[in-house]
């Protein structure tokens, strides 16, 4: 077979075209700067509310705030990748193309991370104003966050092919904001949740993740099976949910 | 020996519905289209053409049937040929808040080319596409034509051997889509093949070198468009509107194509005449022409191509 491209077609990586793909989100998404900076005010807004009522409370906030605020990326994932794929149809460009399914859903993924970095770095800033993390406590902070951002990503990707139409999908956003941060503690100390359902509640990434940054830092005291059950949930889920969306990523990239 | 761009054989695809009933919009479509062809997939809507493209491109599974690209099994192993593809989604747009210049650009680095190939390929798709006046505008300011436009600076520019082009002129003023047909002329010049679906019979005809009529979900025809008209019967046209009432003897001048409560009669220059003082005879109206892809579709599906039921 002769075909002499003039286009690349050398065997590629499977991550071949991330980082363009990165770029191409991340400046779509910088267009959004109402967005972003609503982003931030929410959260800034939310705890000035809880300075005023309950301020002891503050530093378990902030750290929660932070969590969350990583935590729904995986909410603009799932939007972004439904809006492209039910009202721009734009997958399809991709998808059909020598980019892998699984370099389009990180690239996705990490482009719209870095467009809304700002809440997580103004209020990780608030954080270690109010609590003073140890080099320890920061990197366990970090891992915590990573954890968040690919557990959320990975499931928000996976959620977002479910929908054939945008309107199914703003109630779910509320769902899930309701069902990872409002009703878990989250933006609250764990000891305020019913005692007999604190480790089970610690399966959630972000009430485990939350919980296991709040005992590096002093503010919990986690007992070491219930470390375990919050470490090995998170990390596990995060791994789960990683190799579950590029599974799917690779399935869903063909309709059946 | 010649290896097919893209070659289908019995390709059938069954929608199943959760609370409706299945819907076959294909039943065993089989075709071949050879290297640095342009083909048309000429339908109604719902006729199944977009479902054979989505197939062939990789982006749908179908019931049964094979697909070959460039001889690589695109069932089997999508990855294998998806470096040889580049398509135009039916109804697609891009990216709102990306300029076109953007939106090329970032394609093909995305696709693996280096910035400085990238770069002039983007202009030079712009150019083509008569985008330069509006490369750094965000698509969201921009008309509808001129997105469409965009969606096919973006994937021309590409090269790609095999190109899925769904409706690609949608939307587009007579001018742009004149455009258009010429740089997809010229990608298959430089050797790309083209498979465009569309419902416009003036751009299958301008555009195609052979083209094929699909209706639910079947080949009926191909051809090339002077074969297909050449199949009608004739070479000229009379058109007699509300001729129902004097089919029969209408049909003594050659063989009727209908399209609503006109009945087309195809002829020779000879009868024209006759056919005429028939017409004027019964007070209907007539015109005469010569015989377009139009009767030939008729002929061969029994319905306009812009009938929808």
């Amino acid at each position: 077979m002769n075909l002499e491209p003039a286009f690349p077609l050398q065997r590629r990586s499977r991550w071949s075209g991330l980082g363009a793909f990165i770029g191409t989100e991340l400046r779509v998404q910088l267009h959004e700067v109402l967005s972003i900076g609503v982003s931030v005010i929410v959260q800034a807004v939310f705890l000035v509310f809880v300075s005023v009522l309950a301020r002891q409370y503050l530093p378990y906030t902030i750290i929660g705030a932070v969590v969350f605020s990583t935590f729904q990326i995986g909410q603009r994932v799932q939007n972004e990748s439904a809006w492209i794929r039910i009202d721009h149809k734009l997958h399809e460009l991709y998808h059909a193309s020598p980019m892998t399914p699984e370099a389009y859903f990180l690239g996705m993924s990490i482009g719209i991370l870095l467009a809304y970095c700002a809440p997580i770095l103004v209020l990780s800033g608030a954080a270690e104003y109010f609590v003073r993390f140890s080099g320890t406590a920061a990197l366990i902070f970090l891992g915590v966050l990573a954890c968040e951002f690919v557990f959320t990503a990975s499931v928000g990707y996976m959620i977002s092919t479910w929908f054939r139409n945008m309107r199914s999908i703003w109630p779910y956003s509320t769902l899930f904001f309701n069902f990872f941060g409002v009703l878990p503690p989250v933006f609250y100390p764990l000891w305020l949740f019913p005692s007999a359902l604190q480790p089970i509640i610690l399966i959630l990434p972000t009430a485990g993740g939350t919980a296991l940054v709040e005992h590096a830092s002093g503010l919990l005291a986690l007992p070491l099976d219930w470390i375990l059950i919050a470490a090995v949930s998170l990390v596990g889920g995060a791994l789960l949910a990683f190799v579950g969306a590029v599974y799917w990523a690779r399935r869903i990239s063909r309709e059946r | 020996m010649q290896t097919d761009a893209l070659r289908a054989e019995s390709v059938r695809k069954v929608y199943r519905g959760r609370n409706s009933p299945d819907i076959e919009a294909l039943s065993g479509v089989s075709l071949r289209i050879s290297k640095g062809e342009r083909i048309a997939l000429l339908g109604r809507n719902g006729a199944g053409k977009t479902t054979f493209l989505r197939i062939s491109s990789t982006l749908l599974a179908p019931t049964s049937g094979s697909v070959s690209i460039f001889g690589r099994d695109a069932i089997a192993d999508p990855e294998a040929v998806r470096p040889y593809l580049a398509v135009v989604p039916q109804e697609g747009k891009p990216f709102m808040h990306l300029t076109p210049r953007e939106q090329a650009y970032t394609y093909l680095r995305a696709r693996g080319f280096s910035a400085e190939t990238a770069k002039a390929r983007a202009e030079h798709a712009l150019e083509q596409m008569g985008l330069t006046e509006v490369a750094d505008r965000l698509s969201i300011t921009l008309s509808g034509g001129q997105r469409q436009r965009t969606m096919v600076a973006t994937v021309i520019s590409t090269e790609a051997p095999l190109l899925f082009l769904d409706e690609p002129t949608i939307g587009m003023d007579p001018f742009a889509r004149r455009g258009v047909w010429d740089s997809f002329r010229e990608l298959t010049r430089k050797g790309s093949t083209i498979l465009l679906t569309t419902h416009y019979l003036d751009e299958a005809e301008a555009l195609s070198q052979r083209l094929y009529i699909i209706d639910e979900g079947r080949l009926l025809a191909e051809g090339t468009a002077d074969d297909l008209k050449r199949s009608v019967g004739g070479t000229l046209r009379v058109s007699v509107v509300s001729g129902d009432g004097i089919t029969a003897q209408l049909a003594t001048f050659g063989p009727l194509v209908r399209d609503g409560d006109t009945v087309h009669v195809i002829t020779g220059p000879q009868r024209i005449q006759e056919i005429l003082e028939l017409a004027a005879h019964s007070k209907l109206t007539a015109t005469v022409g010569p015989v377009t892809l139009e009767e030939a579709f008729l002929r061969v599906v029994g319905r306009s191509i812009n009938d929808e039921s």
